[in-house]
């Protein structure tokens, strides 16, 4: 039983860090319909500065319960690279989709060198911070309170996202920007400055999402491109575009992905995909999409 | 990191102009053009770090050499080239070969590469030596009578020499064995070698889980869950990219390695990511060929770790010392040729006989070269302690193990399976 | 793409092509090899996205398809004829598309892109996970093969690269372009054209939508596989980073940045990246920052790619009044009209 607890557990934190990527994913394309293959070097770049925004901070001597706020405040800082970005991407906006796609692959290129240049090639990562909190210990089972804090920042970022786009003013412009862009324009919506808050929005769910991981992994170059494929993941699974699609598909590949791990670990990577393809088989808008066709 | 091309052959005319003490050569050929050498190393992707450890450790070795007097008289300059993908990587080395016409080339990591670019290499009649990739589907293949090409030793070299330890210190003290490994032929492998070993010394073992993480994967906290379930009693795992430090960590906070037989054979590759807080003592710890805190070390060795750490702020691993002594062998090799052809620079046929069983003081230890172009070198692994001046862990000086590879991996033309299954292993 | 291209420019480019083994170091050679095997390849892959309208951000699967195909067939069953290698990776193409196609060709937009990366990331998982068959990481060898029957038994590797592959490379690129040319300016090239820039009309008129994407869907699947076929054998190794995402991002880069709304632009635009590539590995380490800065730019500033900027420096000289803006975009790029079928809301 507590085995069962602890796959459990890993499958819902591997969930908790996958969702607040592949949310950011969701209300970008939501918004602006931008599918954002930068949003791995956003997840990146938070993890490389969360390590070194923390590292300086203990050194300057805060305490180690610090640890999530200034990681938070990291990804929050990295989410300045969201601005700019959004208005080089503001140039092709009328164009098609392909050339946003592009523009985005070419942010990936970059962000990659520019990574490597900052940081170096080897892998870093923050000493054993992870149990500064503690952990739970009953018999077999334990997990790290840390992990438990992130699935709870999680739960507590969609929570948050969701409270916006309800019941906020802002969040319901947002949403009618993203029902109907030229409508909200003609009707007095700031669209551009729309634009800008969700892109900027987009980059800070990837940069704290970065960050937060940090205490239990390693930042290394290759990250960004492999986090991009499994936020792909959750997201055609839950349905472009929607907010409760990425926290069901985020739930889905982070349990079947510890599923398969104990059963058939063979499995692992080709489930994922597998759950994808049979997902667009029987509803190919996604669990939570609207109908494409 | 600040190795790029350009500053490293300004670094290197640097001390070129200022060395004082010319070789025997130098007089005779003191106006010669230099030794050009093409390297081919990974910058980035998951084997960049040893790639840079590999670089680092030529630039100083160039450095030491031309302060020499470069090789047979002439000075060493470096082309320095990427190492990407198979397709990619034939172009780079064409390139070295057809456009900068170097005289060597040095370099490779990648087992894949390795394998799509050791046909280009005897077709382009260049000679060239590996530092790694050896892994073996790639040495049991289709070039058994490569002449130009000169490979490393097999991958799986440190597997065998960490199962034998295992089997030599642990045996009785364990049944219940799970594996966790990257999911490509080098951990595949590894995996399989350890499991053929138990099987030839007749230890009764139960696999009761084997994880396959693809490598590069960051999160393995279910993996860990995984393994824990399985309760095991010896876990072999040949992890060696970043998610080896990634996977002790998570493993540490889920008690997973406290109190059970750890088999690490390629920890050293993140040693100095390996921290005391989530790395226990004890656990089998292999450096491949190169320990960096090894006390039976060369002062040479110990020069060299001390500039690493001086200049690049970190401690070398094993791919330094593949680089160093892919770079010796031909400095060697072709001294010795043109000392016995009576010439100032010889053929490259000369330098490929001069190479086969020519031996070299490397960083490591001893290396040498068999008769099929396959590297013999001195392997380093032992147990882990927390007794140092470092916050990771490293070797418990009283407990090192040196072995020396012509016992650890097969001989010219055999199949590495069947001759884990007959060979004479000295434990 | 109305205008034929004149004629004499590429009949001068060809000379040129040909002219390389003789002219050039045979470095040169041996690294445009590469080259028609994405220009073959980019030539399929832009009837779907220049003239269908159909981003494929998976495209790279079919290039693996290929030299797979290579690996099995001359490597594991020892059939080292070229020929019956381009054919088996052709069929290999159709076979492989047939289905895939029927399921993604109802999509189209950022659907269709999302959908063939997915699958393109199962082939790539595929080829890792079954090692055995596989080889996993390390991948298949592509051994050496016959072209046309003839051994070349004077020539190693490198010289056949060089020389008799060249010219293989490049009669079949030319064989490649010529098919294409008619396929496009057949009444199906006039159909996926019409699909591309309004779907819903065309559906009105009786065209029928899902069967001639499928159609062009499969085309550029065997173009891909054919393209992959020489990079294998070329590479000497059929791998799966030739699958990986990002390998799929350089081919719409490659396409992109000779332009995809011209007839030439793709193999333009492999010619440029093949070369640009190999010129800034040697100058940088930080090569891909600048590939990717450059890709960046050419998105905003050069819509139509280089084959664009040609077209418009061509007839800014012929006649100075009619002179373009520096940025104009393709008709069917600009805002309001239909951009190359990615709009949402035209998914029939």
């Amino acid at each position: 039983m507590s085995a069962f607890g602890n796959i459990l557990l890993g499958g819902i934190f591997h969930a908790a860090v996958l969702f607040l990527v592949a949310a950011g994913l969701q209300l970008v394309f939501g918004v602006q319909k931008i599918v954002n293959l930068a949003c791995g070097s956003f997840y990146a770049l938070g993890a490389y500065f969360g390590i070194t925004f923390v590292t300086l901070a203990l050194k300057a001597g805060m305490p180690q319960w610090t640890l999530l706020p200034l990681l938070l405040v990291a990804g929050a800082v990295m989410a300045v690279v969201g601005p700019p970005i959004e208005r080089i991407l503001r140039t092709v906006y009328d164009r098609d989709e392909s050339f946003q796609l592009l523009l985005t692959f070419a942010m990936v290129l970059m962000f990659q060198d520019i990574i490597r240049f900052l940081w170096g090639a080897n892998p870093t990562s923050l000493d054993n911070v992870q149990l500064v909190y503690g952990k739970i210990v009953a018999g077999d089972f334990i997990v790290p309170v840390y992990n438990l804090l992130v699935i709870a920042a999680a739960i507590g970022a969609a929570a948050l996202i969701g409270l916006f786009l309800q019941r906020t003013n802002y969040g319901r412009l947002l949403r009618a920007t993203a029902e109907n862009r030229t409508m909200a324009e003609a009707l007095g919506v700031n669209v551009r400055g729309i634009y800008a808050a969700v892109f900027t929005l987009g980059t800070l769910l990837g940069t704290v999402g970065g960050a937060l991981v940090v205490p239990t992994a390693a930042a290394s170059l290759d990250m960004a491109v492999e986090v991009v494929i499994e936020a792909f993941a959750v997201v055609v699974i839950g349905g472009l575009g929607s907010m409760a699609g990425a926290l069901a598909g985020s739930l889905l590949v982070g349990l079947i992905r510890a599923g398969s791990l104990v059963f058939y670990p063979e499995f692992e990577i080709l489930a994922i995909y597998l759950i994808v393809i049979g997902v667009l088989l029987l509803k190919p808008s996604g669990l939570f999409g609207k109908p494409a066709a | 990191m600040k190795l790029s091309r350009r500053t490293v052959l300004k670094s290197i005319a640097a001390t070129g102009a200022a060395a004082t003490s010319p070789g025997v050569f130098a007089p005779a050929i003191a106006q010669a053009k230099p030794c050009r050498l093409g390297i081919l190393a990974p910058r980035t992707g998951i084997a960049a770090s040893p790639g840079i450890s590999g670089l680092r450790a030529t630039e100083w070795a160039v450095e030491r050499f031309n302060a020499g007097g470069g090789i047979a008289g002439r000075k060493i300059e470096l082309v320095i080239e990427e190492e990407t993908s198979p397709k990619d990587t034939i172009e780079r080395f064409q390139k070295l070969v057809q456009q900068d016409k170097v005289d060597c080339v040095l370099g490779i990591i990648s087992t894949g590469v390795a394998l799509a670019l050791g046909p280009v290499v005897e077709e382009s009649r260049a000679l060239t030596i590996f530092w790694d990739g050896t892994t073996q589907d790639g040495v049991e293949e289709k070039l058994p009578n490569a002449r130009y090409l000169f490979k490393s030793t097999d991958n799986e070299c440190e597997a065998v020499m960490s199962s034998l330890l295992a089997i030599k210190h642990w045996k009785g003290q364990f049944k219940r064995i799970a594996g966790i490994n990257p999911d490509y032929s080098y951990g595949r492998n590894n995996m399989a070698a350890f499991i053929a070993l138990l099987k030839r010394f007749n230890i009764e073992h139960e696999v009761v889980t084997e994880q396959w993480p693809k490598v590069g994967t960051m999160e393995l906290t279910s993996n860990v869950a995984a393994l824990k379930a399985a309760k095991p009693d010896l876990i072999f795992s040949s992890l060696l990219f970043a998610d080896l430090p990634v996977f002790m960590k998570q493993a540490a906070a889920a008690e997973l390695t406290k109190g059970i037989k750890l088999v690490f054979p390629a920890a050293g590759f993140q040693h100095t990511l390996m921290k005391k807080d989530f790395t226990p003592e004890g656990m089998l710890f292999g450096h491949n060929t190169l320990y960096f805190d090894n006390p039976n070390a060369t002062p040479m060795a110990k020069e060299f770790v001390a500039w690493y750490a001086d200049k690049q702020k970190d401690y070398p691993n094993w791919e330094a010392d593949r680089a160093y002594f892919a770079l010796a062998s031909y400095k060697a090799a072709v001294e010795a040729a043109a000392k016995a052809k009576g010439s100032a620079w010889p053929s490259n046929d000369d330098v490929i006989d001069a190479m086969v069983g020519l031996s070299v003081e490397s960083l490591g230890g001893k290396g040498s070269w068999r008769k099929d172009h396959i590297a013999d070198q001195t392997f380093v692994q032992g147990f882990s302690t927390h007794n140092n001046k470092y916050d990771f862990v490293t070797l418990d000086p009283a407990r090192i193990e040196t072995m020396y590879s012509a016992d650890l991996q097969k001989p010219a033309g055999a199949n590495f399976w069947e001759w884990l299954k007959t060979a004479q292993f000295k434990i | 793409m109305r205008r034929a291209p004149s004629v004499i420019l590429i009949v001068a480019a060809v000379v040129a092509l040909g002219l390389v083994p003789v002219l050039a170091p045979p470095f040169y050679a041996n690294l445009l090899v590469p080259f028609y095997g994405y220009a073959i390849a980019l030539l399929g892959f832009n009837l779907l996205f220049g003239y269908g309208g159909l981003l494929s951000f998976g495209h790279a699967m079919f290039l693996g398809l290929g030299a797979y195909g290579a690996a099995v067939i001359a490597g594991v069953w020892g059939i080292k004829e070229f020929e019956i290698v381009l054919i088996g990776a052709a069929l290999a193409g159709l076979v492989v598309a047939l289905p895939l196609g029927w399921l993604v060709v109802r999509y189209t937009g950022i659907f269709f892109g999302m959908l063939t990366l997915a699958f393109g990331m199962l082939t790539h998982s595929v080829l890792f996970k079954f090692y055995h068959l596989t080889g996993g990481d390390s991948g298949m060898r592509v051994p050496r093969m016959r072209l046309l029957g003839l051994e070349f038994a004077a020539y190693n590797k490198i010289e056949l690269m060089a020389g008799p592959f060249y010219y293989y490379c490049l009669a079949l690129m030319l064989i490649a372009a010529f098919l294409m040319w008619r396929i496009v300016h057949s009444p199906f090239g006039l159909h996926l054209r019409s699909l591309r820039d309004n779907a819903q009309k065309a559906l009105y008129l009786g065209v029928r939508v899902h069967q001639f994407r499928l159609a062009a869907f499969v085309i550029s699947a065997i173009y891909g596989a054919i393209g992959g076929a020489i990079l294998g054998f070329r590479t000497g190794l059929a791998d799966p980073e030739l699958v990986y995402w990002t390998h799929s991002g350089h081919l719409v880069f490659m396409t992109v940045l000779g332009g995809f709304s011209s007839f030439l632009g793709p193999i333009i635009g492999a010619l440029a990246l093949t070369l640009l590539q190999d010129q800034l590995q040697s100058y940088t380490q930080y090569w891909r920052f600048v590939l990717g800065a450059i890709l960046a730019l050419v998105v905003i500033f050069l819509p139509r790619g280089l084959a664009g900027l040609a077209a418009d420096v061509g007839s800014f000289l012929s006649s100075p009044r009619r002179r373009p803006g520096p940025v104009q975009l393709p008709e069917h790029s600009q805002p309001g009209v239909l951009g190359p079928g990615l709009r949402r809301d035209d998914v029939a």
